[in-house]
């Protein structure tokens, strides 16, 4: 896509299908990088309508995000598996000249998303705990629809596989998607990254990611709750509903590393362990070494444990060092 | 006077240029025209390639009779896509084309031969294929088509289109694909193994079926293995020469055959790696269903079975010992070469010169290569069998054996190392060798309806290639059970003889 020729729908994605995420977006270019060119904001054009499919904390919040990129933007359906979820969604977002929510778009169960995309959306906006992502974003590809999808896109290498398929189709179809790897679409990154390729601080020898932070929230149990609605209340816990920390928080980091370097592991050696987690079956911390072909290694440190140091964060190194 | 000896070379060189602009279109325009012409399905079928079947199977296939009524044509396939690259295509194609038309008799051509993958890849180019389906994920592309396209793009320098679409360009008469089926009622008690009493030959039935295979029981001996550094064609793995000792053993008269398999998956065969039972450490796992046919339509029943891995091989032989209460098992290297050689120490267990049956030499390509008795013994490329064949299609070796050397290649119990005989020891006879204690492939022996005669000989080696004969399997694991890129290895069991207590 021609950076200067964007239009109100690929807007949605200057990295698009790419972005099926973090699986497919390789950055290997050797020539000399050209500057980005950044909108401050999604050109104006005909009402673009969005649905949610998923109303908890970071579904409401992408929402938030999408009315706030441009003119012209709505929230007109909303989808969740709870209908209390969905309630709370609707409230917050309630009062907006934007949100043109009714009853008959609301849809609630686990198959609330199919009623949503069948529901005359231009966008479907995918914030679900990230188990079910390859088959909400194959069935909105299906359907013809634009997507922005929350990271991570999948759990496990048969979702990956479907998300990359789906993502192929996307493309044919000239549909916009982007994942919420959103250092890929930061300024900050993308210079700092151009200025990298263009040989700034010569090669890239190594690299270091941080996501370690204090505990995360969780769910206690209520008496009244099926085991499935345990689990998906407290999905950060899950393995088989986040795919653990590396995958559900730390991968943003991890794929600046890949991004900025060029290349994917292919080899991976660490460690982890569970100290302090209340509910669930993930660890708590990780100590990860990637390394690539050329030999290059990146170092990986991830955990979520109360009163310890903290840094989310990316390194390159050449001989000295470079914080993005 | 000045004037006009000034005009006429000018005039003269108008003229010139004149007929040669005029000239020079001729040719542009004939040429062109001749290619025209020369790539036209009218030409490619009654001038050039005498081989009608080619255009009948091309009418039946997906090329032709399409829903939208587009056909795709010869040369839409069989040169590339464009660029220079198509006049090179065009020359190389054309100058063969030419020089077969006038010197090979069609008749005699294998044109069956010229259908399998690796001989269409010569004269069929990806750049044509993606230029029209330049959509790898179409709406309607299946879950397990989705996998594989995204496999391929992974891929690209290694695998090819044609990998897995060989027959949409020409239609191949296959049965329907009729997979083979797992069923839980084979077992019938009126069928007993065999008793195994003596050292004789025997006929073992496989429990629960009326499928019967014969096991030929060989006298302990010594022979030497390998082939001298004199023989002809030989490879330095062939070497060096030792005297090797083995017990008395039976060994299978023929190759495993499909109706043996079939037995075997039947009442082995797992369902899916998704299945929930599925687990490849279990012992009472067998194989997954074969991704296609695994028997490449040529049709089953007495046929090898093939395309099954080392390790289906190995839970064959398992699976039998269970079946039977006798302790079966592949071949060793030198249980199998003791076998083919039957005593013989040629590089053939008959006499014969494999510099007469080769077709790795100028002169026998061009004069031809001598036939017998190689072609009464085994099924080989220069024998005229592009396709495995059943065991009455040769005659035994000495030993009473069926296609040792032909028709398919064997796995062995060895892990292969091209040292192996070296580490025997040179002054006294080895007993039973097993090969190295670990390996990364295993040997492979014998020649196969592929293989050209050198590769037949007694003392050729040979070893699994499992990365290479698996490169178009586009699942992530890869199936242990099934080889997606060769088609011509099978086995044969043997089976230890154990003195009665």
């Amino acid at each position: 896509m021609n950076e200067l020729d964007v239009t109100r729908r690929n807007f949605m994605g200057a990295a698009a299908v790419a972005g099926a995420g973090v699986l497919l977006a390789g950055c290997s270019s050797k020539k000399t990088v050209e500057p980005t060119k950044f909108l401050d904001a999604a050109p104006d054009g005909p009402v673009l309508k969005a649905g949610l499919v998923g109303c908890g904390g970071r579904g409401t919040g992408a929402v938030q995000n999408f009315l706030k990129a441009g003119p012209n933007l709505q929230i007109v359906a909303l989808a969740d598996v709870f209908q209390d979820q969905l309630d709370k969604c609707r409230r917050r977002l309630e009062g907006r000249p934007e949100a043109k929510i009714t009853d008959e778009t609301c849809f609630v169960g686990f198959d609330a998303y199919k009623k949503l995309i069948d529901s005359g959306v231009d966008i479907v906006i995918l914030a679900t705990p990230p188990h079910f992502r390859p088959l909400h974003f194959e069935a909105a590809v299906e359907a013809k629809k634009h997507v922005f999808m929350e990271k991570p896109v999948a759990v496990d290498p048969v979702g990956a596989r479907q998300i990359m398929a789906s993502g192929e189709k996307a493309k044919a179809y000239n549909l916009s998607v982007v994942a919420g790897t959103q250092r890929r679409h930061q300024r900050q990154y993308i210079e700092t990254y151009n200025h990298i390729k263009n040989g700034a601080i010569g090669e890239i020898v190594a690299a270091r990611a941080y996501w370690c932070q204090g505990q995360l929230w969780y769910r206690e149990r209520q008496k009244e709750w099926s085991d499935m609605e345990a689990m998906l209340r407290d999905w950060v816990n899950w393995t088989w509903l986040s795919g653990d920390h590396i995958v559900e928080q730390h991968v943003h980091n991890v794929d600046v590393c890949n991004w900025f370097i060029g290349a994917y592991p292919v080899k991976a050696s660490g460690f982890g362990g569970r100290m302090r987690r209340v509910t669930g079956d993930q660890y708590d911390f990780f100590s990860v070494d990637y390394t690539y072909e050329n030999g290059v290694h990146t170092a990986s440190y991830c955990r979520q444990i109360d009163g310890c140091w903290n840094s989310v964060s990316e390194y390159v190194v050449n001989r000295g060092f470079h914080q993005l | 006077m000045s004037d006009a000896t000034d005009k006429r070379p000018r005039r003269r060189t108008l003229l010139l240029i004149v007929t040669g602009m005029v000239l020079g279109f001729i040719v542009v325009y004939a040429a062109n025209a001749g290619i025209v012409y020369t790539s036209t399905d009218v030409f490619c079928d009654k001038f050039c390639h005498v081989h009608p079947h080619a255009t009948a199977s091309w009418i039946k296939s997906t090329h032709y009779t399409t829903k939208s009524g587009v056909v795709t044509h010869c040369i839409e396939c069989h040169l590339p896509a464009g660029g220079i690259e198509y006049y090179t295509e065009k020359a190389r194609l054309g100058a063969q084309d030419v020089w077969g038309v006038l010197t090979k008799d069609p008749k005699k051509i294998d044109w069956e031969a010229k259908g399998s993958l690796e001989e269409a890849g010569t004269f069929t180019y990806e750049s044509s294929c993606v230029r029209c389906h330049s959509i790898l994920f179409s709406a309607k592309l299946t879950k397990k088509g989705s996998d594989a396209h995204l496999y391929y793009q992974r891929m690209k320098d290694k695998v090819r289109c044609i990998n897995c679409h060989l027959s949409v360009g020409h239609y191949h008469e296959k049965k329907p694909e009729e997979y083979l089926e797992t069923k839980d009622d084979v077992f019938d008690p009126k069928n007993f193994p065999t008793a195994a009493e003596g050292f004789t030959n025997y006929t073992e039935v496989l429990p629960g079926s009326d499928v019967k295979f014969e096991m030929v029981a060989l006298p302990g001996g010594t022979f030497t293995m390998g082939s001298p550094d004199s023989e002809e064609y030989r490879k330095p793995d062939e070497g060096p020469q030792r005297q090797v000792q083995l017990s008395q053993f039976w060994i299978g008269r023929t190759e495993v055959r499909w109706k043996e398999w079939e037995v075997f998956y039947a009442q082995r065969g797992s369902p899916g790696k998704n299945d929930p039972s599925y687990s490849e450490e279990s012992t009472t796992t067998g194989p997954t269903p074969p991704y296609g046919s695994p028997d490449q339509g040529w049709g089953r029943g007495a046929r090898p079975a093939i395309t099954m891995t080392h390790h289906s091989a190995t839970v064959y032989c398992q699976w039998l010992s269970s079946v039977t209460g006798k302790k079966y098992r592949l071949p060793t290297e030198a249980e199998w070469e003791y076998a083919c050689r039957s005593k013989t120490e040629t590089p053939y267990f008959f006499p014969g010169d494999p510099a007469d049956f080769t077709l790795d030499s100028f002169w026998n390509r061009v004069f031809g290569a001598k036939k017998l008795p190689l072609s009464q013994f085994a099924a080989y490329a220069g024998g005229g069998s592009a396709r495995t064949q059943t065991p009455s299609f040769v005659k035994p070796n000495p030993f009473n054996l069926i296609n040792t050397i032909g028709n398919v290649r064997e796995f062995c119990l060895d892990w292969y190392e091209p040292q192996a005989y070296a580490k025997y020891p040179s002054t006294s006879a080895v007993l039973n060798p097993r090969g190295p204690e670990s390996g990364e492939e295993h040997v492979v022996r014998g020649g196969s309806f592929k293989s050209d005669a050198i590769y037949l000989r007694s003392a050729a080696r040979d070893r699994t290639q499992t990365e290479r004969w698996l490169m178009t399997d586009p699942q992530s694991p890869k199936s242990v059970w099934w080889y997606s890129d060769c088609n011509d290895v099978g086995f044969r069991v043997v089976r230890e003889y154990e003195p009665p207590r």
